[in-house]
């Protein structure tokens, strides 16, 4: 047996044959050169001859201590003779324990020195088996520290090492001696203990044995029963603790000591340079049952540094350690992928991105702490007007972001203090305390902020602007006038220039202004007030005196009540209104905010000016006849037919049928009646008239002199009417697009009497005729359309076209 | 969203300029020798515009084989456009 697999057998021993022989041992090479030397010595050359003599000049009285130097005279086992297998290591423990005697001399002089030293005898065994048997592959990560610590222990026990290891045979001569034996012994001491153990040197002592104080390098299986009792009353108390926390007492004992085999048979090197082990390790070598989850994935197996360990494991436990090993290599695997930005951010950069965080979550919960509703408001107008056309699920859409800072970062705490006993998050909970504490403070800052933008700082030259990521600090500081002040010149400039697009424009926006203060308006409307509530019935009526003056202010905007100028270069500045798309789409909400009165005047205004009004007057240029008219006048009168013909069709059907009289007469008065009954908008607002009155006579609302009045301005129209009546068609047969013309002639129909009637199918007789005829070539469904659309006609006066056949 | 103007008083600054011609054609000269026309749905005080219709102009300098420069404008046509305000020369209503 030996420790290096050399065949250790003494050359006295051995069997001389080439077969057995180590691999040291060779014959002496010079042997075969003193043979040849000694064949030579019957040729002519003589020893003697040859010999300068150098050697008697050699000074022989000086290598008396070559003996104590080399051991050459010793008595040792190899028995007087010196060997090739000369034991070093024999040697040098023989001197060991004098070595030993020498240091705790020492110590013993230098008392300030030997606490130290103590230390670095006893102490050892906790601090250095932790790390090792718990490292986790975590603490990198988790805690930076870690280690230089461990590399500055290491270097600790590096001095240790290389301490002389006292002979465990010397180990009996001394007993008085408290501090060697006391002391734990390291791996080479145990090695060289069960080589001697091994080796057949005579003064290796057995009974030296039961003498060790370790208790783990009691490997004797005889032994471990009695081990328990079998403590020396000496072993210092903290050390059996150690041993207890590491589970390395009598049930571990009990096992079969692999750990002898791995010790004796492994070779040094392969041990981890950190140090001698502790007995700890050793015992938990042979621990076979699994780890308990708490611990580090070493807790319970082998330590392997070597492959070959792994050979001597037992099927169990190498199974535990291949499990182990593949956990550790996937939990490896994700730190990896986490850390994979790992150092990418300087703290200075997290700083930053956190003070950005910071100001962000301070911006939304200033905002409101410290204003009311309209700001929130104002903050996203869209979003707001959006919940609640959705139905507004929340009432307060700004209570939910008070909490929001709070809400986040207490969430967030909460998550992390959840894993809150690892030790590596509890500086990031600290970091998320002082986190929140900070946005508190800065919440109250924000509070406490002055509210005026700027800043003058006395004596300095600038100005300092807050700014925050809601509301980025002015470039230019233009002061808006006052609206006092801002009225004056805007008259002026409106008055001098109305038919000026860009006054018109301006108009426009004006009114638009005006519409969404008033949108606003209705939306603060208070509670209707309760009897007796003076409080709301006041709140109330200052309301209305507010959604007065604005109503005013947009009465004034869309300068209806202008003066009509007649034969005016410049058309009406309403109609102008009128006349930008904007200016259309704006009707419908206009209508929403006037009352009856101030709808009549709209539509008298445009009843009036039908001529000129955009859709009307454009259409007519194109010319009787031309289909096509340019898309900007189609969709301009397609936006009329939808923005603004329905507003006036609910006004009127809603009016008192004098209006409709009035109206009427104004068309016949004020307007070219067959220029207006060529284009769409303006037959749609005669038909708008005319079927109203036919609605009003059904009712039997209209009193017998009204009625009177309504037809003899409905007789003066239809002559107007008749000679362009085959006019009013638009383009050519199959243009498709003229049921709002057989509408308008039903609507006449109804309302003529039955010689108006007939002279009515003369009129457009043709048409009728026409469009049979065309209908017979088209698919079915779009000749029913279109035979549909002149049966409207046929039916008001009381005919068919299936009469026409 | 309440603006407390007067009426008449829309005009305080340029870009109450600009409102004015919101749902109307605008010309709008681009950096990089690029020109918009449509009609200017949206614009906010960076001079982003939302266009609709638009017609973009892109005109392109390039050497013929007489080595003269020759000036070559390249059209396309878009629904709706979001411009960039810090890319915005001019905005031009289109009379």
């Amino acid at each position: 047996m030996s420790f290096f697999g050399f065949n250790t057998t003494l050359p006295r021993d051995r069997d001389r044959g080439p077969s057995s022989r180590g691999f040291f041992e060779n014959p002496d090479p010079f042997a075969e050169v003193a043979r040849a030397s000694g064949i030579e010595d019957d040729d002519a050359i003589d020893f003697e001859d040859t010999y300068d003599g150098l050697g008697d000049q050699l000074d022989d009285d000086q290598d008396e201590f070559n003996d104590d130097t080399f051991g050459g005279g010793g008595d040792t086992a190899t028995g007087g003779a010196v060997g090739r297998d000369f034991d070093f290591f024999g040697r040098t423990a023989q001197v060991a324990d004098a070595i030993g005697e020498e240091q705790i001399r020492y110590s013993l002089q230098n008392p300030r020195a030997a606490p130290a030293a103590q230390q670095e005898i006893h102490a050892p065994p906790q601090p250095a088996a932790e790390p090792t048997t718990k490292r986790t592959g975590y603490e990198k990560y988790s805690d930076p520290g870690y280690i230089p610590d461990l590399q500055a222990k290491s270097s600790v026990w590096g001095n240790l090492q290389k301490k002389p290891e006292p002979s465990p045979a010397m180990m009996p001569a001394m007993p008085s001696m408290p501090a060697p034996s006391r002391k734990m012994m390291s791996l080479e001491e145990v090695e060289a203990q069960l080589r001697n153990q091994g080796h057949s040197f005579g003064h290796m002592a057995p009974q030296s044995m039961p003498q060790m104080h370790d208790p783990s390098f009691m490997r004797h299986p005889q032994d471990f029963p009695t081990l328990p009792e079998g403590f020396p009353t000496n072993i210092p108390p903290e050390i059996l603790r150690a041993q207890l926390e590491k589970g390395g007492l009598p049930p571990h004992m009990a096992h079969p000591p692999p750990g002898v085999q791995e010790l004796t048979t492994s070779p040094p090197q392969n041990l981890p340079p950190q140090g001698p082990r502790h007995a700890g390790p050793p015992a938990q070598r042979q621990q076979p049952m699994p780890p308990p989850p708490s611990r580090g994935p070493n807790g319970g197996l082998p330590v392997i540094t070597n492959p070959q360990q792994l050979v001597h494991l037992t099927e169990e436990q190498r199974q535990a350690y291949l499990m182990e090993d593949a956990k550790r290599a996937k939990r490896n695997h994700k730190i990896f992928l986490l850390s994979r930005g790992n150092g990418l951010m300087t703290p200075q950069d997290k700083n930053f991105i956190t003070r950005i965080q910071l100001q962000q979550l301070v911006a939304a919960a200033g905002n409101v702490a410290d204003s009311d509703p309209e700001a929130v408001l104002a903050e996203d107008f869209y979003y707001q007007v959006y919940s609640q056309i959705r139905g507004a699920p929340r009432q307060h859409p700004h209570q939910p972001l008070g909490h929001f800072a709070q809400t986040y970062l207490l969430q967030t705490g909460n998550r992390i203090g959840g894993h809150g006993n690892r030790r590596a998050f509890q500086s990031a909970d600290n970091h998320m305390q002082r986190m929140q504490q900070q946005v508190q403070r800065a919440v109250e800052a924000a509070k406490a902020k002055p509210k005026n933008k700027q800043l003058i700082i006395e004596g300095s030259l600038g100005k300092i602007s807050f700014s925050n990521a809601k509301a980025p600090k002015h470039m230019l500081n233009i002061k808006r006038p006052d609206s006092s002040e801002g009225v004056r010149p805007k008259k002026l400039q409106s008055d001098l220039s109305v038919g000026d697009r860009k006054s018109l424009l301006g108009n426009i926006e004006a009114v638009y202004n005006a519409l969404m203060s008033m949108e606003d308006m209705e939306r603060t409307m208070p509670p209707p007030p309760e009897e007796g509530d003076t409080e709301a019935i006041q709140e109330h009526m200052e309301w209305r005196q507010k959604v007065q003056s604005l109503n005013q202010k947009l009465w004034q905007a869309l300068k209806v009540m202008e003066p009509i100028v007649p034969n005016s270069t410049t058309p009406h500045p309403f109609i102008a209104f009128l006349s930008y798309a904007k200016g259309k789409k704006a009707i419908p909400r206009i209508f929403r905010h006037i009352d009856q009165e101030q709808r009549v005047t709209i539509l008298t205004m445009i009843v009036v000016h039908l001529d000129s009004l955009d859709v009307v007057r454009l259409a007519q240029a194109s010319g009787p006849g031309d289909a096509q008219l340019p898309v900007a006048v189609r969709e301009a009168i397609d936006l009329f037919s939808l923005a603004v013909m329905p507003s006036l069709l609910g006004y009127v059907n809603e009016a008192p049928f004098n209006i409709i009289i009035g109206l009427l007469g104004l068309v016949i008065a004020q307007t070219q009646v067959i220029g207006v009954a060529r284009t769409k908008i303006g037959l749609g607002i005669l038909t708008m008239l005319l079927s109203r009155a036919e609605l009003v006579k059904e009712a039997g609302q209209a009193s017998e002199r009204d009625w009177q009045q309504w037809v003899e301005k409905f007789n003066v129209l239809f002559d107007m009417l008749e000679p362009g009546l085959a006019h009013i068609f638009p383009g050519s047969i199959n243009s498709g697009d003229d049921m709002y013309v057989w509408q308008f002639l039903a609507a006449v129909g109804i309302g003529a009497s039955p010689e108006q009637q007939q002279r009515l199918v003369i009129a457009v007789k043709d048409r009728v005729m026409e469009t049979v005829g065309y209908s017979k070539t088209l698919p079915a469904d779009m000749a029913s359309q279109r035979l549909g659309n002149v049966n409207l006609f046929m039916r008001a006066i009381g005919l068919d076209v299936e009469l026409l056949g | 969203m309440a603006d407390n103007e007067d009426v008449g008083a829309s005009v305080s600054e340029p870009l109450d300029l600009v409102r004015l011609s919101l749902d109307e054609i605008v010309f709008v000269k681009l950096r990089g020798d690029r020109e918009l026309k449509g009609r200017l749905h949206a614009y906010d005080s960076h001079c982003n515009l939302v266009l609709g219709d638009v017609e973009e102009t892109i005109y392109v300098v390039e050497e013929d084989e007489n080595e003269e420069e020759v000036t070559r404008t390249i059209k396309k046509q878009e629904e709706m456009l979001f411009v960039r305000g810090d890319s915005v020369v001019l905005i031009s209503p289109q009379a």
